[in-house]
This record gives C-alpha cells, structure tokens and sequence, in this order.
C-alpha cells in the first residue's frame, strides 16, 4: 500500500507539472503567428476601445487587405509617450501606430518622435482642421463636462460657475487632480468667457479654486475612479470624462451631464518615426478617418467621431452622447495644446504646490 | 537584555563565524552581477540625465527640486505615510504572527491562508474595493448608521482610508517575515525561564521578544521601503489630498517626458531612503537582521559606536520595563482571580493575543469577502449591496482566451522569476549573515534600491538595455516572457534577500558542523539540516516574489508594449473606464485557484509523511 500510495502522489505531481508545462508552453515561449505578410502592430487605449476598434477599424481593414497585412490592436498605458520615445529612440518597433490624446503627441512632436501623415486626397480631409495636424490625426473628441445625480441634485447646476457656487447648489463635489480642465474650469466659473480662457491666467485660476478647495470632498484622479463614485454616490456632483461617466449612467445611475462649456480635447493616430511599416500605418489611418470606420465604433464608445459625417450612420440616441455632436461642439472650448505644451511644467508645479498649501 | 547576551555569549555567534577569507563573498557575486546588468547599469545610465541640460552638464534638475517646496513637502508627507504605515503595520501583525506561531499545525496552516488573501486580489480591485467599503454609503458606514453610533456617515478619505488601504496592502509582509522568524525559536527558551522563575511578562519579553526581533526588523524594513513607492492606494483613497513622491515621479516620465528630472526626484528618494537606512542600521542594528547586532555589540564592550550601544542600552531598560509592568498586572489579575487548580489556567495575555490575532484576520480578509459577492452582481459596477444574482462575469471571464492567456502567463512568469530570484539571492543572504564582509551596509543598500527606485524609471532604462541586448544577441527580451521574468525576479531579490537574513539570523550553526563532524559533506548540510530548519522562511521569500511578479503592471507594459499580457496588466486595460464586476470575478478565481493549489499541496505533503 505504501509503495502503491507513493506513487500515486508521484503521478499526481508529475501529471500536474506536464499538464501545466503544456498548457503554459506554447503561450509563453512560442510568438504570436502571423498569418498576413506584414503584421501592423497598433496601440489603443485598451477596455471599451478594444471592442468598439475591433468592430469598427480592425475587422475591416483586415478584410480589405486580407493576405497582404493584418493589424493587430493592443492595449498600451493611459499616456505612453514615454513608451513611444523609448520604441523610437531604440528603433524596437513593439508599436507602428498609436492612437494618442493631442496634448501627447505635441509633447513627441516637438523631439521629432513622429512621422509625418501624408494623408491629403483620403477621408482625412473630412476631418475638421483644429481636429487634425501634418503629424496627427484626430479619431474622436472627448470631453469635459458636468456630471451630477438627478436624485440628490433638485436644481441642475447649468456651469462651471454654478458647481463653483456651495450655497444655491448643494453637494458634495470632486474635481480632478490635475491642472488641465480644471485650470480653464476655474477661470470659466470666475466669468472668464469662453474664448479668453486662453491664455490661462493662472493667478486669477488659483484663486478661483481657493474658494472652492474646502467643499471639494474628494479630487479624482483614476477616470475609473470618476464613474465608480459617480455611481456608488460617493459624491453628487462631479467634473469628469463624459464616457466615463456614461459608464454610469449606461448602467443605470441617475446621474445627467451638463455640456455647457465642456472642454473637448481630440485623440488621434499618430505614426512612430522610422518603423519599417509607415505606408501601411497610412492605409490603417487613411480607413480609420472614414466616416463608415467611425460609425462603425461609435455604438461602443461615448467619445465623439472626429468625422462629423459619421453621424449620418449613427442613431440619434448614441450621437447625443458623443463628444463631437454638433450641439455639443458648438458649447465646447477646444484644448489650446499649444499653450499647454508651453505652460505645462510650470502649471504643474503651481498646482502640486496649490493642492499641498493648507 | 543581559540573559540575551548570555545566551549569545554561549550560542557565541563569534565562534563560528570564521575570519573573512578572500572566497567568502564569492556567493555574493551572482547576485551582483544580476543587478548590475539589470538594473545597476541601466538605471544609472537613465539617471545621468538628470545632471544634464541638452546634452550638458548641469544642475539645472537638482536646482528646481528646491526652488519651490513642493518636492521636499511630499517627501516628507511620503516619508510620513510609510512610517506610520509601518509602526502599524508592525504592532498589528506582531500578535498576528505570535498567534499563528504559537498555534498549532492544523489551525495555523488555515489561517495562513487568511494572512495570504490580499495578495491573491489585485491591488486595482482591492484599492476598488475598499473605496466602496469605505464610502459614504458603504457598508461600514451603514451599518454604523444602522447601529444609531452614528448620525452622519464618517469620511474616511483622508489619512484614516490611506492608512487603511496601506496597511492592508503591507500587513501580510510582517505577518509573514515575523512569523518566519518565530518558527525558529525553541519553543523551550520561555519554558527554560520559567523555571528558572521568571514569570509569563519576563519570559516574553526578555527571551522570546529579543529572539523574534530580527522578524520584526525585516519586516518593518520591506514595509517602510515598499510603503515609499505606494502611490495609487494613497491617492484613490486619501481623497486626493496625500500626495506621494512617486506620483510626482511619475508625471515627470508620462506627462512631461522629463526623464532628467524625473531622476533627479528619484535620486532625492534614494538618498532619503539610504540615509534612514543607516541611521536605522546604527540605532537598532540590523542588529537584528545581519551578523552582529547592537546587543552583542555593547556586551562585548567594543565596536558598534555611541548611538549603537546607547541604543542597546535603552532598549534593554525599555525590555525589562515592559516585562516588569505586564507581571504586575498580571499579578493583579491573580489577585482578582486567583489560580486553583481545579479550573484551567487561562492568562489574559493569551485571551488579548487571540482577540487581536482574530481582529486583525478579519481586516486583511474583508476586501476579498466583499469580492466574492460582488462578483456575481448583475450590474455593471462594484457596489455594495450587489444587484442581482448572476454569473455575467464569470462568463466573460471564462470566454475571452485574453483572460485565460493573461492567466496562464501571470502564473508561469510568477514562478519561474521567484525561482530564479531564490537561486541567486539565497546564497547571498547565507554571506551576509554568516561572515563580517567588509560594508556590509553598503552590499544591503545595494541589494534594497531595487525597491526604492520607482518601477517606471526601472521600466525605461530596462526597455533601453533590453532593446540594446535584442540588436547585438538577437535574444528578443522584448515583447516576451523571459524579459518579465528577469525584470521581475530583479525587483524580488530585496524581498528574498531581507526575508532569508531574517530567518537566518536566529539559525544555530553547529547543527551545521554537527552534521559535518557526522561526516556529511557541505551540500547535503544544505539539503538536510538548513534548508528543512529554515523551511518557513523559504517559503516566505519564494511567496514575496512570486506576488512581486504576480501583480507588477509597470514593467509588463513597457517590457511587453502590450503583446505579452499578464493579469495585472489585463486588469488595468478593463478598468479604463470603470472598474467593473468582472475583475472582482477575475479576482475570485485566482483566490480559489491559489487556495486550492496551497492545500492540495498540502494534502499531498501531509499524505507523504504519514507514508
């Protein structure tokens, strides 16, 4: 019995470690097969993109160029410009194309990380001119906005100033700890109009938010942590990602957005300098800026088609959500990149040194 | 203090430690070379930038980190949530770990398994987790509420949910340190002292207390400097307002790609952590984790400096103080109750012990019992109470191959990179603690700053070396497993290193040379009487890097730019908009998977030695 119970528990590990060994074996050591001659490797932001791209970029151009490229999408960090300038910077192309927010890609523009799109004579052209530029090709607009609970909020706060104001409108608020959005949030809710928000004075912006510093309960930092206290009601109102908040509201949250004075920023495509595959990063963007491509991802995605003719394939329902909605674009500031890609440092020190005073 | 230094006198560590001879740091060298190619070299190439401007020298960098106080103001605020962190983490997990240690087999092996829980959760989900638990409408409050102890609910995003998150995160590390240590007492020690009329007070704290001190020392070390790279959990629930220095590091590399700076901000956190390192290695001595300690220092009169023995000295009275007030109360307990022999002597020491062992159990497992739960909801959020009843999750858990892959790779790049991590940081642990090498402080520096570096500077300079390694020897380090895996088991060599010392330390070296004198040659020494004795400790190390692998998101993303995806990573790619159920289902998979390989192994072990 001894004998026979010794090796059984030999079996039984022996089993286990090949059984493992197998199964662990071809995903660890082996690389990802090809099936098309050229492999495009690109990057998005991953979660709800992954599907929505899958749907809407990934599957056609496949399709359209079956045998002779296949483009694979995989999910990078929230900002990879660092990433970029490393892949670049050591000629390792992990990634062809990436698809980044614009405040990224001026930041890699500027050290010459980037190609140059050459994209005239395709869809690109239907893109609005602030969405795009020679290097970047803008894929969807998201923006900043107000979110609050339609159970706990009786009056509706209709601007920045009126979440700035404690006593007609009541609640607990978050903001984002960070000083983009929150900077111009601060200057349009001191009376600031729309188009001399630019350039921010930064001064007149922290003295806004001292007034309000006290009754921020919570400053977001995480956007997941935006929709989960959003929908938990860990706050009432809340200046957050309109997908984000979405999120919330997609499962049932009572909670409304204000897109009165968003702030819209644009997300685009951008090709890393000198990976042997530009051409076919050109066909991929040149797909991904029609307006059949963006429709077709837009049921997944709250952020707004850069090709505003993608909303004639689009329900009336989903396109109300979207950053880029006519109706919402013409309440929107447009991030001024170029300011920020200026003031950057500074305003980020200024900020850390604001959120760490008292 | 002095029966300590007795027992020392007559254990006469001195004896056996031989003369340092030109071959005794040979061991040290696998591990050193390790860490110079893989992080030594390429993390002082990317911290050259930060003493240049456009390609020349300057100390433009260094200037800025005091020109406003910002940096300074987070160190401090950095340095203040690791300490107390610390402080609570090690008076927490101290009677923890006394209860599993004095436990007996059965129980304290299923309670293991509850120390262990928070390192199966993902840190994203557990970080979630306790946002809702601890959340204006979350259940601790409502149910405070519902007690009528309160009226409105009690914010604790602040300090209080810092804390909490953090010493959560942290605790299971000096639980499992400590109680590593604790294995290797003879349980005889207290009983000896007895005898010899010491009461229940002077037993503890004179002998069993000095004896578990290196326990408690590496483990609040690896919490400390662990604690001063957290920066997502301070962040998520301190409101906001706790602004730790590795975020500010961070931001540098992401947002402003100033990597010069970014460097020079994580020299300032070194250099911080490094001096604390020697103040604390002069004043208690890693006294207490290495050879030497300030104790024996200051018996035998010599060595060891003024802050070394005053430290001692101190640190005797404070023993001996403690001792004396526990059996006083002790006797007016008896007082109160007086011992007969017809009911069973109970202390209350034990009684307080277990309440707080218990207590403490129940915290580090509420997260994963709130997991399990939600993860069958309906909805689409982690709330509290869950909506519905359903298998949603799991369904979109089990059907992606994604998940699966992530699994599968998590696992073997966790073990393999914790195996490699044992192998070349043991043999250096057994160097440093059994020889007096020559600065010795200097080599566990060394080995600790993979730990205090932020893991995103790590991560650069990694991709550049790899990149540069995959041009000359075509290996393909990036974008595959084996780059993990060596990147990884890097970051573990700190935990395998101080957990190993640790053990070792209480380790009575002539079993080794009775076993010699027996006729057993070095490695069968090894195999038969250290590794067997030291057993705990081993497995302590060898869990620390496995975790340290298992939930590491920044080096899988630069190293794998995404192809090669593990759990963390997958999990991180799902939560971009919101954190949804299906992590929580994730979460709980792993949690059942990871409980039931511990106790088929132990079952199997149990089987074989009955056999």
């Amino acid at each position: 019995m001894r004998i026979k119970s010794a090796i059984d528990r030999r079996a039984i590990l022996k089993g286990a470690g090949i059984g493992a060994a197998a199964i662990a074996f071809p995903t660890v050591l082996v690389p990802r097969k090809t099936r098309a001659a050229v492999q495009l490797t690109v990057r998005d932001p991953g979660g709800p993109y992954e599907k929505a791209f899958t749907e809407g970029l990934y599957k056609p151009f496949n399709e359209k160029y079956k045998g002779q490229c296949e483009v694979v999408g995989v999910a990078g960090k929230h900002e990879p410009t660092s990433q970029i300038k490393a892949m670049v910077d050591t000629k390792t192309y992990t990634w062809d194309a990436a698809l980044i927010s614009q405040a990224a890609h001026d930041l890699l523009v500027a050290d010459k990380y980037l190609d140059v799109l050459e994209l005239k004579g395709t869809a690109y052209d239907e893109i609005k001119p602030e969405y795009k530029t020679p290097t970047f090709a803008g894929n969807d607009i998201y923006a900043a906005v107000i979110g609050y609970r339609t159970d706990k909020v009786k009056k509706p706060p209709k601007s920045w100033a009126d979440l700035w104001n404690v006593k007609d409108f009541p609640g607990r608020r978050s903001l984002r700890k960070y000083p983009f959005d929150t900077i111009e949030e601060a200057l349009m809710a001191d009376g600031v109009p729309k188009d001399k928000v630019y350039p921010c004075d930064f001064d007149r912006a922290f003295k806004s938010l001292d007034k309000i510093k006290k009754d921020v309960a919570l400053w977001w930092d995480q956007g997941a942590q935006s929709s989960q206290m959003i929908k938990t009601n860990e706050v009432d109102i809340i200046a957050g990602y309109n997908a984000r908040l979405q999120a919330a509201i997609d499962e049932g949250a009572p909670v409304a957005l204000e897109w009165n004075q968003n702030i819209a920023g644009v997300e685009g495509w951008v090709i890393l300098k000198g990976t042997p595959r530009a051409d076919w990063c050109r066909k991929f963007i040149a797909l991904a800026m029609e307006a059949k491509s963006q429709a077709g991802w837009a049921p997944y995605l709250a952020y707004g088609p850069s090709n505003t003719n993608a909303f004639k394939f689009i329900s009336p329902e989903r396109a109300k959500v979207s950053g880029s909605f006519p109706e919402h674009a013409s309440k929107a500031l447009l991030i001024d990149n170029t300011f920020w890609g200026k003031e950057k440092d500074k305003a980020i020190d200024m900020f850390n040194a604001w959120m760490l005073k008292g | 203090m002095t029966t300590v230094n007795q027992m020392r006198a007559i254990h006469g560590d001195k004896v056996y430690k031989a003369r340092p001879n030109w071959h005794a740091g040979l061991p040290l060298i696998p591990v050193f070379v390790f860490l110079a190619l893989l992080f030594f070299f390429p993390v002082i190439q990317l911290l050259t930038l930060s003493v240049q401007t456009k390609g020349e020298l300057s100390g433009v960098h260094y200037m800025r980190l005091f020109e406003s106080d910002v940096y300074i103001r987070s160190l401090l605020i950095t340095l203040k949530v690791s300490f107390y962190t610390t402080l609570i983490c090690v008076i927490a997990a101290y009677p923890l770990a006394y209860m599993l240690a004095t436990a007996s087999g059965q129980t304290r092996n299923s309670l293991i398994l509850w120390v262990l829980m928070p390192f199966w959760t993902s840190f994203l989900v557990r970080t979630f987790a306790w946002l809702v638990l601890l959340g204006r409408n979350g259940p601790i409050n409502k149910w405070l509420q519902g007690l009528g102890l309160l009226e409105n609910p009690l914010e604790f995003f602040n300090m209080v949910g810092t804390m909490i998150g953090m010493v959560h995160a942290l605790m299971p590390l000096a639980v499992m340190t400590m109680l590593s240590v604790m294995e290797t007492i003879d349980a005889n020690l207290p009983k000896a002292a007895a005898t010899l009329g010491a009461r229940g007070g002077q037993a503890f704290w004179r002998i069993y207390f000095p004896l578990s001190l290196p326990g408690l020392a590496a483990g609040g070390l690896l919490v400390f400097i662990t604690a001063l790279g957290f920066f997502i959990t301070p962040t998520i629930l301190g409101g906001g307002r706790i602004m730790m220095i590795a975020q500010l590091i961070i931001e540098q590399v992401e947002q402003l790609l100033n990597w010069g700076f970014a460097g020079a901000i994580a020299l300032l956190l070194l250099l911080t952590a490094l001096v604390i390192f020697y103040l604390y290695d002069r004043l208690l001595g890693m006294s207490t984790l290495s050879g030497s300690g300030s104790a024996d220092r200051s018996a035998a009169g010599g060595g060891g400096g003024m802050i070394g023995r005053g430290g001692a000295y101190v640190g005797g009275i404070f023993i001996n103080v403690i001792g004396w007030i526990c059996d006083r109360f002790g006797e007016l307990v008896e007082v109160v109750r007086p011992i007969r022999p017809d009911r069973p002597r109970k202390t209350m020491s034990r009684t307080i012990m277990w309440i707080t062992g218990i207590t403490m159990l129940v915290f580090l497992s509420a997260p994963s019992f709130f997991v399990i739960p939600v993860s069958f909801t309906e909805g689409g959020f982690l709330e509290w109470p869950p909506e519905g009843f359903g298998t949603r999750w799991y369904d979109l858990v089990f059907d992606s191959p994604t998940w699966r892959a992530a699994g599968i790779r998590s696992f073997s790049v966790g073990v393999i990179s914790a195996l490699l991590a044992m192998a070349i940081s043991v043999p250096a642990a057994f160097v440093l603690t059994r020889h007096k090498l020559k600065g010795r402080t200097i080599y566990m520096s060394l080995l600790l700053s993979p730990l205090i570096i932020p893991r995103i500077l790590i991560a650069v300079a990694l991709f550049y070396s790899y990149a540069y390694v995959d041009k000359f020897l075509r290996i393909g380090l990036i974008g595959s497993s084996l780059g993990l895996v060596l990147g990884h088991a890097m970051l573990a060599v700190p935990y395998v290193v101080v957990t190993v010392m640790a053990v070792l330390k209480n380790y009575d070296y002539r079993l080794d040379q009775a076993a010699w004198s027996l006729g057993a040659n070095k490695a069968r020494t090894l195999w038969h009487i250290t590794f067997p004795l030291i057993r705990a400790g081993l497995l302590a190390a060898f869990l620390f890097a496995f975790v340290t692998s298992f939930d590491e998101l920044t080096i899988a993303l630069f190293v794998s730019g995404g192809l090669a995806t593990t759990l963390p990573k997958q999990m991180w790619d799902d939560a971009l908009l919101k954190v949804s159920p299906g992590l929580a289902a994730a979460s709980t998979l792993i949690l059942i998977f990871v409980t039931s390989m511990i106790f088929l192994a132990e079952f199997l072990r149990r089987k074989a030695s009955k056999s």
